[in-house]
Formats: structure tokens, C-alpha cells, sequence
């Protein structure tokens, strides 16, 4: 009894883990493999794949997304960490992180609409522009491809970097003091502290951290839906916007399903490379 | 290579005052040692000479220049931490070299002098090692060679060997002695350990809340106490203290009677080391408390009216529990203190 | 050496600069935003940006008359609280499971739980809507409460399994020694032990299931069961297009409540948004 005790601990976890894990996996797998209309689902084999592989607009999906991604993860990341760089040693810093931190406390979508509204609908920004000279007229946001993905990486940065530097001010102020004093009466100037010394030691932390975010961020989806719909032709449709589209605005459910499971299918393999060799090292 | 001198130094922290009005002047090349029990103010007062902590009032001079406003990284100032403080990240070859690429030592020249200080504290073999797989005792030399590498002006070091099992506190003691003579450089070094400080030291400082109690060189701390806390801190066992009354030239105490100089009258505290006492003799009787034999000597503790006594007897001594026995002073090695607790000079 | 005296410390102008910049950045929205919520309509969507606004308490009249706002709080708040319980329920024992005991598959059960944590809500999104239509639970609360337990029961588990590996053993031990078994330890000793932890993965859940947009979208087709988050959505007047005043007071409406959540928490938040990995 005591052997099975610890199992039973996990049963119940594990088992709601697997009914919405492994039940809607074996499903879209299977759902896949079908043209489904409302009219009633009929077989087609692997052509929802054939077609899906073959999909322009599911490869620009993926590759938005990682464009919006990985520029927005790379902008909060540098951010952060310049951000706790000052703020880690400053009497003030409780005071920063409060600040800092709010922009993370909206609801995505609130976040979004904040944004949707400064960008186009409210054009605030293009008007602070304007008075600022870069600009001569009214900026429409939604009209080219790299202002529109530009919306969704400020909202992404804009909510997001807070994550990041809670967590890099945390490492930072946990590392040892007397080693600072020891490179300080070395002779070493704070930046040349925290770049031979700090930073080094926190690459543990940003790796995990980033990690984490970057995860979320493949997820991006309430922006777009508010902002961009994926406009302009479809240059802002992430992965999961794609899958949204696909399934309940064109209502073709075989199809979303075969590009969950795709999607499915390559989160694994990150899993499996990228994130364990990423927290193996991190949490070490 | 510099003088350094402190000048009414007082550091207060909120309504605490952790340092009081200190003044002391350390002469070039001197083996200064703090010595106090925790809390005493040591370590804030070393950190000041640093740069770490900034003195609330007073000065600090380093080299005849008052440092107060220069920052700890331009004194010119190398400090051994209690815990080493060794950058983990990095091989001790890139500890040791870190000083000198701060410093903007010519890059030509660093192999060299990061050798010579690894050498010095035999650590050649070790320099590829990072701090996290060498051992207690060379992490220590670590430190030490990080610390010597430079040839600062003025070598800190705060507790070094603490953190050291007892057998190779003994042997780092003298090879830090050895160093410091080698390169000459004026040490301030903090402990509360008073063998430590007994061995290492030219001059002594002991400090007890924040104030200075006594400065001298080990045999004057130790045979010339200036007061009842430095005549109890040092020695091991402590001085033995008695409260009584002199009157007419005797001392006297419950249990205890001795001749005392006609010049002291009223409340005094006789003071008399453990190895100054002898078995038989009967300046003091009391009975046996407890015999710890050690090999070479005997620990005696006795219980009379007068309290607690210690006494050092030869190794052979054995005695049993709550016999009675009489015990000696030898009477050139009294020492009297008033009822403030300070030192009567001239006494004894 | 004289040549070296410099002021202590380092260019404070620098830093303040900088620190300051990042806090207008994320304030000005915020306040510009707060503006919004009292504000006419005819005011927010103009060819050229008012900056100075006039007082108005349009939104509040819209949200209390128009809107059933009091339904979409109702909803969140009933979702948001069911779905933190289920968490804690099932997560303290599995987090006790994976803190204590040595057992085979013990860290491949960790990784699984751990590589959920990974999946887009998307990849799951149709079979769950079909699942919940089956089962006829779309457009309930009780859907919504299942769909938030579950994407947020590994963070939940991993946080308090972090807290949990931080109570020495000998707690557990002495104990024993006296006779407790497991599930009494667990109840009596390890829980309060932990307290900050299980406080710290509930109010993290909470964030994340009040965020929530995508299930929601899906799961929520009227008021019946619209939450906060998607309802903003929804804040369109037909031909008057966006109704912005009542989504920027529904936002702080949401705001507000989390800004409290996160202040008592503040210590435990790297920790608890790493799930243990960065203890702050």
C-alpha cells in the first residue's frame, strides 16, 4: 500500500492532465483525418495534410509567427535586462517593480485594445509623431506588413518585458554580495561588474526565463484577434490564429485539426530538444 | 606600501551606533589586528578603511591622503573575505588575473604576475580549477593569491579562517604571517579568534561595543590588561577575576586572603591567570569542581565563596570531585582593577 | 593615487534616465487609457487625437444599462474560483507526490507534466470545443471552470512542489516518529508549511485564467457565460463600432482586483512565474 501511495497522489492530476491532453490529441489526430462539415464528416485520409503542407498561408503562419515572436522576445529580453541592470541596486527598486509590473496585470485583450485604439482607432501615436516631425501624415498602421506585425511586438513587449525583469531582478539581487564588494575593491567599474560577473552567473536564470516566455509567446492569439485579424494578407496570422480561422471562421474542422496536430507535433520536438536541454541547465 | 590612520571615526546606523569615536594610527608595513566578540565593531571599522561603508563622522587616511570621498575601487585597497568571495564563474587564473585586467595592467605582463602570487600561496597546479571544485583551504589561497597579485597598498582581511577546520587554521596562520612579511604590506586583519591574534599580530587592537578597550602589542595585551573585558577575553582559560575588599594592605574575599599593596582601599577585583595559581598554598580555599586532564596540562576548576576559580596544573594532577583544596597566587602576578572595571596600574 | 579621487558611486543621471524612460512608457498608457473610461464616446474615435479630456460617466451608465456586466463578473469570478479550487485539490497531492517520493517514472511523469505545459491552447481549441459540445456544456460556467483548471494545473503543482522541497525532512520525520501517517503529515504539517506557496500558485492561476482569451472565445457564446476577458470583444455598437469607454473601464475593472493580488504576493512572484525555478 505504501508503494502505491504516491501514485495515488498523482492519479487525479494526471488522469484530468491526460483527459485534456491525450483525449483531444488522439482526437484531432483522428478528426484529421476527415473532411468535417455540418452536413456530416467524410474520410479523406492524409489529403488534409497534403493540403495543409502545401498551404501558403500555413507556412506564413508559422513563420509569422516566429518573425513576431522571436523579435518581440529578443526586444523584452534586452529591455529587461537593461532594466534590471539599474534598478536591481536602486533604493527604489520596490517602487520600479510596481511600476514596471503593470502593464503585465491587464488582461491580454484589455492590453491589446489598449493598443489598437493608440495605433488606428484613436491614432495617437501616428499624431505624437507627427508633432515629433519623423512622420507627415496620418499613419495607417494596418497598411503594410512590418507596421502591422510592429502593433503586435509593442503590445507583446509592452505587456511582457515586466515578466522578464521580476524575474532578472530576483536573480540579481540573490547573488552574493560580497563578491560584488570583492570586484569592486578589485577595481572593477558596475558595468564591468555586471558583465564579467553578474551576468555570467545569471545565465542560468535568462535561459530558464526566456525559455518560459518564449513558450507563451508561439501562443499569441487575443492580439491578433483584436488588432490585426492577421491583416494585411495574412502577414500577421500567428499559428494560433491560423487554427482559429481555419476552424471556426471557415468552419473547415478536419483541416484546424490536421494543423493542431502539426503544431502538436512540432512543440514536441522543442520540447524534447530545445526546453529539456534549457531547464536541465537551468534549474540544475 | 602606506600608513593608514583613522580620525574620530564614529559610524552610527538609525540610533545605533556601531562604531564610537574611534582613533587609531597603523604604521606602514604593521600586522594590525582587531579583536573582539561579535558585534564589537571590527568588521564595520575594516569595511570603512575599504570603502564599503562610509564613516558617519571622522576620517580615514590612507598614505597620508584622506580617502573618505575616493570609492573602494580607486584605494588601492585588497580585501580577503570570510567567505573568499572567489568569482565562481570563473578559473582561478581569471580570479587572480581580474585585479590586474581592472587595474589595466598591461596584458603582456599579467601571466607573470598571476604565477609568482599562485606561487606564492602554492597553487600552481590549481589555476585551470574553479572555485567550486578546490577545497576550503585553497579557496583560502585563492583568495589570498587574488588579493596579493596587485601589491596594494593595504591588505584587509576579514575573518579568514573561520571557515577553516582547526588543523589548517593553524598551518594558513603562519603562512600568512610569511606573506605579509614577504611583501611588506600594512595589514588590518579582523577575528574573534585571540590566538590568531596573539600569533599574527605587531599590535593588537580590542574593541567591545563599538569602542576601543585597548591597543598594545600581544605581550601587553595579554600580561598588562587595561581593563576587566580585555584581561577576560584573553587567555585561555580567562583570567580568573574575585570581587572583594582591600583594606590595610589585604585583600580579601569569601575564601580568599592575600596581601595586596596598602594603596588600594574599598571594592576591588583581584585578577589572576590560571597558570599564575598553583595547587597548594592557601591564598584561596575552596573545593574541587571539576579536572580535565589534556595530555599536557590539567584544567582544575575550584568553587569557593569567591565563585569560580580556574587553574592550569601539571599534567599528573588528579584530584577528587568536591574535595577540598587550598590554592596559591603567585603574588608578583596579581593584577587589581577598581570598581568600573578599569585597570589599577602601579599595583601589582 | 591623487590622481584617482572620484565622487562615489556611479552616474546616477544615467540610471535614473533610463528607469524613469521605461516608467513613463508603461504609465502613460495606462493613464491615457484611464481617461478613456471617462469619456464620452464621440470623443475617443476623432480624426485628430483629444488629449484633453472631458469628464464623462458614459461608460458607467452603458455598462450598467446596456450591458450585463454584473453577469460577466458573475462569470469570471464563478469560472476564475471554481477552477483555482479543482487546481488546488488536485495539485497539492500530486506536488507532494513529486516533492517526497523517490518512484520509477518519477521523472518522466515530471517532464510530461512539464511539456503540457507547452501546448498552445490552440492545438487543443477544436477538440475541446467539440468535447464540450458533445457533452452540451458549451456556453456554461462549468466549461469555462474546467477549461482554466485545466491549463492551469501544472503551473499550479509546480509551484507548491517548489515550496514543498524546500520543508527539511526532519519535519516530516519527527512525524512520523510520532505516529502520523502520510495523509495526516501531509494535511497537518506539509500544507501549513507551505502556505505562502499555495498562496503564491493561486493567485498566479488566477491571473491566467482571468487572462484567458482563446477557450473562452470558443467555449462563450452569450452572456450566459462570457467572462471579462471576452467580452471586451464584444463591446462593438453595431454600426457605432468600438464602444472603447466601457472596454477601458472594464479593464481596470479587472486591473484593479489583480494589482491587489500581485502587491501581497510581490515576494513570491519571480518564483512563482518560474514555477520554482528562480526563487526571488
Amino acid at each position: 500500500m505504501r508503494r502505491a501511495f504516491p501514485y495515488l497522489l498523482l492519479a487525479p492530476a494526471v488522469l484530468y492532465l491526460l483527459a485534456i491532453t491525450l483525449y483531444p490529441g488522439i482526437f484531432a489526430i483522428w478528426q484529421s483525418l476527415y473532411v468535417v462539415r455540418f452536413s456530416g464528416w467524410t474520410w479523406t485520409g492524409l489529403d488534409n495534410y497534403r493540403e495543409i503542407l502545401t498551404d501558403r498561408e500555413f507556412w506564413a503562419a508559422l513563420w509569422n509567427t516566429a518573425v513576431i515572436g522571436g523579435i518581440a522576445l529578443a526586444l523584452q529580453s534586452v529591455i529587461a535586462l537593461a532594466l534590471a541592470y539599474f534598478a536591481y541596486r536602486d533604493p527604489l527598486v520596490r517602487g520600479w517593480r510596481i511600476v514596471f509590473l503593470a502593464p503585465m496585470l491587464f488582461m491580454p485583450s484589455a492590453v491589446a485594445f489598449i493598443w489598437k485604439l493608440a495605433f488606428n482607432d484613436g491614432r495617437v501615436i501616428s499624431d505624437l509623431l507627427m508633432r515629433v516631425g519623423v512622420v507627415d501624415g496620418n499613419v495607417d498602421w494596418l497598411s503594410s506588413i512590418p507596421l502591422a506585425r510592429m502593433m503586435l511586438i509593442v503590445a507583446d513587449v509592452w505587456q511582457w518585458t515586466p515578466f522578464l525583469f521580476i524575474i532578472f531582478v530576483a536573480a540579481l539581487q540573490g547573488q552574493d554580495q560580497e563578491i560584488e564588494e570583492a570586484a569592486r575593491l578589485d577595481g572593477a567599474s558596475w558595468p564591468a561588474i555586471f558583465w564579467n560577473i553578474s551576468l555570467p552567473l545569471m545565465r542560468p536564470v535568462i535561459v530558464v526565463a526566456v525559455t518560459l516566455r518564449g513558450i507563451d509567446i508561439t501562443t499569441m492569439f487575443a492580439s491578433v484577434y483584436v488588432m490585426t485579424q492577421g491583416t494585411p494578407g495574412g502577414a500577421t496570422e500567428t499559428m494560433s490564429y491560423f487554427i482559429y480561422r481555419t476552424g471556426f471562421r471557415l468552419f473547415n474542422f478536419g483541416y484546424a485539426s490536421a494543423a493542431s496536430v502539426l503544431m502538436l507535433a512540432l512543440t514536441v520536438i522543442l520540447a524534447q530538444t530545445v526546453v529539456k536541454r534549457a531547464f536541465r541547465s537551468g534549474k540544475s | 606600501m602606506a600608513s593608514i590612520e583613522l580620525r574620530n571615526i564614529v559610524k552610527r546606523y538609525g540610533a545605533f551606533t556601531g562604531v564610537r569615536h574611534m582613533s587609531l594610527q597603523i604604521a606602514d608595513e604593521e600586522f594590525l589586528v582587531l579583536l573582539g566578540p561579535s558585534g564589537c565593531g571590527k568588521t564595520t571599522t575594516m569595511r570603512m578603511i575599504a570603502g564599503l561603508e562610509e564613516p558617519t563622522e571622522g576620517e580615514v587616511v590612507i598614505g597620508g591622503e584622506v580617502v573618505n570621498d575616493v570609492d573602494a575601487r580607486d584605494r588601492d585597497v585588497a580585501m580577503v573575505f570570510q567567505g573568499y568571495a572567489l568569482y565562481p564563474n570563473m578559473s582561478v587564473y581569471e580570479n587572480i588575473r581580474f585585479p590586474l585586467r581592472m587595474r589595466g595592467t598591461a596584458a603582456g605582463d599579467q601571466d607573470a604576475l598571476i604565477r609568482r602570487a599562485a606561487d606564492m600561496v602554492e597553487l600552481g597546479d590549481y589555476l585551470d580549477r574553479k572555485p567550486a571544485a578546490l577545497s576550503g583551504g585553497q579557496r583560502q589561497r585563492a583568495a589570498l593569491a587574488r588579493a596579493v597579485v596587485r601589491a596594494p597598498q593595504v591588505f584587509l582581511m576579514d575573518e579568514p579562517l573561520s571557515n577553516l577546520d582547526a588543523k589548517l587554521r593553524a598551518s594558513m596562520r603562519v603562512q600568512i604571517r610569511h606573506l605579509q612579511r614577504q611583501l611588506k604590506i600594512t595589514t588590518v586583519y579582523v577575528t574573534h579568534d585571540q590566538i590568531e591574534a596573539l600569533t599574527l599580530a605587531d599590535r593588537i587592537v580590542i574593541m567591545d561595543k563599538g569602542a576601543i578597550q585597548q591597543i598594545g602589542t600581544p605581550d601587553e595585551i595579554y600580561s598588562d590588561p587595561a581593563n576587566t573585558f580585555v584581561a577576560g577575553f584573553i587567555g585561555s582559560p580567562p583570567m580568573n577575576l574575585i570581587d572583594g575588599t582591600a583594606d590595610a594592605g589585604l585583600f580579601r574575599a569569601a575564601g580568599v586572603n592575600v596581601a595586596c599593596p596598602d594603596a588600594l582601599s574599598g571594592p576591588v577585583t583581584l585578577g589572576i591567570r590560571p597558570e599564575d595559581c598553583a595547587v597548594g598554598g592557601d591564598t584561596l580555599r575552596g573545593t574541587v569542581y571539576g579536572v580535565e586532564p589534556t595530555g599536557d596540562l590539567t584544567y582544575l576548576t575550584v568553587r569557593s565563596g569567591a565563585g569560580t576559580l580556574e587553574v592550569k596544573a601539571a599534567r599528573e594532577f588528579r584530584a577528587a570531585i568536591d574535595s577540598a583544596i587550598g590554592i596559591g597566587f603567585d603574588p608578583a602576578r596579581l593584577y587589581f582593577f577598581d570598581p568600573e572595571g578599569q585597570r589599577i596600574r602601579g599595583a601589582a | 593615487m591623487a590622481a584617482r579621487r572620484k565622487r562615489r558611486g556611479e552616474s546616477l543621471i544615467l540610471r535614473y534616465a533610463i528607469l524613469g524612460a521605461w516608467a513613463l512608457v508603461c504609465l502613460l498608457p495606462i493613464l491615457w487609457f484611464a481617461t478613456i473610461a471617462f469619456r464620452p464616446r464621440t470623443e475617443i474615435v476623432t480624426p485628430m487625437p483629444i488629449y484633453w479630456p472631458t469628464f464623462s460617466l458614459d461608460a458607467w451608465h452603458l455598462l450598467i444599462s446596456d450591458w450585463p456586466i454584473a453577469k460577466y463578473l458573475r462569470n469570471s469570478v464563478v469560472a476564475v474560483a471554481g477552477s483555482v479550487l479543482i487546481d488546488l485539490v488536485l495539485a497539492i497531492p500530486a506536488a507532494f507526490a513529486l516533492s517526497r517520493y523517490e518512484f520509477r517514472g518519477r521523472e518522466d511523469i515530471g517532464f510530461y507534466i512539464l511539456s503540457t505545459r507547452m501546448m498552445a491552447p490552440a492545438i487543443v481549441a477544436v477538440p475541446i470545443f467539440f468535447l464540450f459540445r458533445d457533452m452540451g456544456l458549451l456556453d456554461t460556467v462549468w466549461a469555462l471552470m474546467l477549461v482554466y483548471a485545466a491549463i492551469n494545473l501544472i503551473r499550479v503543482t509546480w509551484i507548491i512542489r517548489s515550496y514543498m522541497l524546500d520543508i527539511p525532512k526532519e519535519l516530516e520525520d519527527a512525524a512520523r516518529t510520532d505516529g502520523a501517517g502520510d495523509l495526516t503529515i501531509l494535511r497537518e504539517i506539509i500544507v501549513p508549511a507551505c502556505l505562502p506557496g499555495i498562496i503564491t500558485a493561486a493567485v498566479i492561476a488566477t491571473i491566467f485564467a482571468i487572462n484567458e482569451f482563446l477557450f473562452t472565445l470558443l467555449i462563450a457564446s452569450t452572456e450566459r457565460a462570457y467572462t471579462m476577458s471576452v467580452a471586451l470583444a464584444n463591446f462593438t455598437g453595431g454600426s457605432d463600432g468600438i464602444i472603447y469607454n466601457a472596454i477601458a473601464l472594464v479593464s481596470f475593472i479587472a486591473f484593479l482586483p489583480i494589482l491587489i493580488l500581485v502587491i501581497a504576493i510581490q515576494k513570491h512572484l519571480s518564483r512563482g512565474l518560474t514555477m520554482g525555478a528562480v526563487k526571488g
